[in-house]
């Protein structure tokens, strides 16, 4: 199959990832998997018609919009890879400011003539067309990538993962007895139990699994790059109260404690998907 | 009646973040003027403001995932200069044996998947062949060679930084995890296969440049300052002093992380969204200075490993002790490339790199602290100050490709006069444009992390009509 591979406003980090696949990638290269358009590695300048394009990053510019608008008349199927791409990402926390006062500040004397205007927020791609699958994670894992791959390459949807990154966490959960919250720095983690039970504002419990768990594994807390899971995306569930809910229980501080840690802490469960989500259809469709 | 005429190339290709370059050309077709530019912006300084402390490390690290791992370390050590706290041994090794596999990951890529292609192939050749995938089709070994030295780059990051890209055991304090014995083995076995694959790159490499080196040389020479870390004059990449060099290789200043601002300063031009970081101690434009590989062998006199040593001789012997062509930054990538495999070798040969001692309490408190490493592009800095609560209350970051940005347009207003006269232009001259800006390996995502950026090349007349957008 034919691929294009198009970065938008991002960090790189997705293709870097896919690229640290090691054997599995040169498995992928080598089968019937033929990259023809990426400004990144190769040098054709016109966007191609293709069978699949894995877009990375999200819409700031006009000129992202152009370009996503372009690929998808272009392409078959379109893969958003990472959580740029999929719910805004971390340039999505730039929506707390007006673009105007941003520029105003950094760039006095800006010619905006000679550049691509900005847009007023960071978009995920899907406001603007149709996604066929989701992958978010910033980055998603090297083998998530080349498994989704795999199957797209084969004609069949990749497999969803719906759940929760407790489930791929072997960290033991027990109900804590806690006077208060700590911060990750604050005092070394035991290996054995759940960040959650000693206190650390782990977002494992409702953010996607998929990834395996590296950050929590390793003592440090699921900051939710992965967005929520499935059963978080209905409307109706309030991310906010179930991860109230669920640290009160964890560690013993009763809920409105946690409740006022939380407003303490601005940036903590929406440093990725702090953007504004139109045409969302990623329930059926999200890896 | 207007004959001007403005060329574009858009976006620049096999360069990280999107870029666009343009060249002005006068009346009678020949080159008048020439820019590089970023057309994308994100605006971490500014959104990141009130953001505590021990959140920063992690989140900053999106500013580029490419070389996020520098990003960390830089970023980790602001914050434990202001805490004023001294990391253990053990802890500072494993952050220079990450920030080797930080260095092995990205020039490997930028090495093989970014610049080989306009080695290998010639730069007339069809461009829609001239990529690392051609080559691999072409040559398999290549591409597995690749593999390997990414790889270890990339199990470097995972095992140590528990993440491949924006890793997360690395706090101010030290780290999270220690080096496990078994890990450490098979590091060590990765290392050596790693080793000898850098060692056949460098020669693949110099194979290759003999060969175009006629062609290259002609490609920007602009003569500039040089910055890049040192330790008692041998290349350092973790720890060390900034060492500033003038256009002769008269050292003009060396000064420490804490100094590192007050010995540079930046300029905002109206047609980029990347700023211009330059010295001040020259003004603007004497000031202008280069970092990254080239920087870094005109600076250090040494280097400590051995066959990496051996290499920084030969480029010395063969070029002169202080090089100004743009095209070398790909030769004295390779050497960069070797030192980081031998010493990642030397590092991980050492057992008391398994020791538990990898951290130390810290007491948040607010200040103002700088963190300074040698990033795969040059001297990387983070400035952050922070309130008596931990928040973050400004920011600010010299990035490398911003310090280069005026080498970067100077170079390539160079090379666009070598290569275009009277207003013929030709794909394959348009390349090698494009190569001068490749050569610098620009992280168009640093320079704006201000959001997202591209680079492209436009052809325009001297009124600024557009000709031709490539």
């Amino acid at each position: 199959m034919k691929v294009s591979i198009v970065s938008l406003t991002c960090c790189a980090g997705c293709v870097s990832s896919f690229l640290n696949a090691g054997e599995a990638l040169l498995e992928i290269l080598s089968g019937d998997f033929d990259i023809v358009y990426s400004p990144t590695f190769i040098d054709l300048k016109e966007v191609p018609e293709v069978d699949l394009a894995i877009v990375e990053g999200g819409v700031r510019t006009e000129a992202d919009e152009k370009l996503i608008r372009e690929v998808r008349a272009k392409c078959r199927i379109l893969l958003a890879l990472g959580i740029c791409a999929t719910h805004g990402g971390i340039t999505s926390l730039g929506n707390i400011t007006s673009v105007k006062s941003f520029l105003e500040q950094e760039y006095s004397v800006l010619d905006v003539g000679k550049l691509p205007e900005l847009k007023d927020l960071m978009y995920p791609i899907c406001n603007f067309v149709d996604v066929d699958y989701y992958i978010p994670g910033c980055p998603p894992m090297p083998m998530l990538i080349v498994h989704s791959l795999k199957s797209i390459m084969s004609g069949k949807p990749p497999i969803r993962h719906r759940t929760v990154v407790c489930t791929e966490c072997r960290r033991k959960i027990i109900p804590a007895k806690l006077k208060r919250l700590h911060g990750i720095y604050e005092k070394d983690a035991d290996p054995q139990i759940c960040l959650v039970s000693q206190g650390f504002m782990c977002l494992g419990s409702l953010t996607r699994e998929g990834c395996g768990a590296p950050c929590p594994r390793a003592g440090f807390t699921c900051f939710g790059c992965r967005g929520p899971a499935d059963s978080l995306l209905y409307r109706s569930r309030d991310i906010y109260a179930f991860l109230v809910k669920v640290t009160s229980a964890r560690t013993g501080i009763s809920e409105d404690e946690v409740r006022k840690e939380l407003y303490r802490n601005p940036f903590l469960f929406h440093t990725f998907i702090f953007s504004r989500f139109e045409r969302f259809k990623a329930r059926e469709r999200i890896i | 009646m207007n004959n001007k005429k403005e060329i574009t190339i858009s976006p620049t290709t096999r360069i990280e973040g999107h870029g666009k370059v343009t060249i002005v050309l006068d009346e009678s077709g020949n080159v008048s003027d020439a820019y590089f530019y970023a057309t994308e912006i994100r605006g971490f300084d500014y959104f990141l403001k009130g953001m505590e402390a021990d959140r920063l490390p992690f989140i900053i690290s999106r500013i580029c995932g490419v070389c996020s791992t520098a990003h960390v370390l830089a970023s980790v050590k602001a914050i434990e200069n202001i805490y004023d706290v001294e990391i253990t041994e053990t802890a500072r090794k494993l952050r220079e044996l990450l920030l080797m596999g930080q260095i092995i990951n990205n020039h490997s890529l930028v090495i093989f998947f970014l610049t080989l292609p306009d080695f290998w192939f010639s730069p007339e050749e069809n461009p829609s062949k001239r990529n690392i995938f051609q080559i691999m089709r072409e040559n398999p070994e290549i591409g597995k060679k690749a593999i390997i030295l990414r790889n270890f780059g990339t199990q470097l990051i995972d095992l140590i930084g528990k993440r491949e890209v924006h890793v997360v055991s690395v706090v101010p304090g030290g780290l999270i995890n220690p080096l496990k014995e078994r890990e450490r083995t098979e590091l060590l076995k990765l290392s050596k296969e790693a080793f000898a694959v850098a060692k056949e790159a460098v020669s693949l490499g110099k194979e290759l440049f003999e060969k175009n080196w006629s062609d290259f040389k002609k490609a920007g020479d602009y003569r500039t300052c040089y910055m890049a870390l040192t330790r008692e004059d041998s290349l350092e990449f973790y720890d060390g002093t900034a060492l500033v060099i003038n256009p002769e290789g008269k050292i003009l200043s060396t000064f420490n992380s804490q100094d590192y601002m007050q010995n540079i300063e930046e300029k905002i031009f109206e047609w980029t969204y990347a700023k211009f970081a330059y010295l001040k101690k020259l003004g603007w434009p004497d000031g202008v200075v280069q970092v990254g590989p080239n920087a870094r062998m005109n600076v250090a006199d040494k280097i400590s490993t051995e066959f990496a040593s051996r290499e920084l001789v030969e480029f010395k012997r063969k070029f002169g002790h202080l090089v100004h062509s743009t095209l070398l930054f790909d030769y004295a990538r390779l050497i960069d490339l070797l030192y980081a495999c031998e010493r990642a070798g030397e590092l991980l040969m050492d057992e008391s790199l398994t020791r538990s001692d990898i951290r130390v309490k810290v007491e948040p408190n607010g200040g103002l602290g700088i963190g300074l490493v040698e990033a795969p592009r040059g001297t990387l800095a983070h400035e952050y100050a922070l309130n008596k609560d931990g928040l973050l209350t400004g920011m600010r970051l010299i990035i490398p490709t911003q310090v280069n940005n005026a080498a970067i347009n100077l170079n390539l207003k160079d090379a666009a006069m070598e290569f275009i006269r009277h207003g013929e232009v030709k794909e394959g001259l348009l390349n090698r444009i494009e190569m001068v800006v490749r050569a610098y390996d620009p992280c168009i995502k640093c320079a704006t992390r201000s959001v997202g950026e591209k680079l492209k090349v436009e052809i325009r007349n001297t009124e600024g009509k557009l000709m031709k957008i490539l």
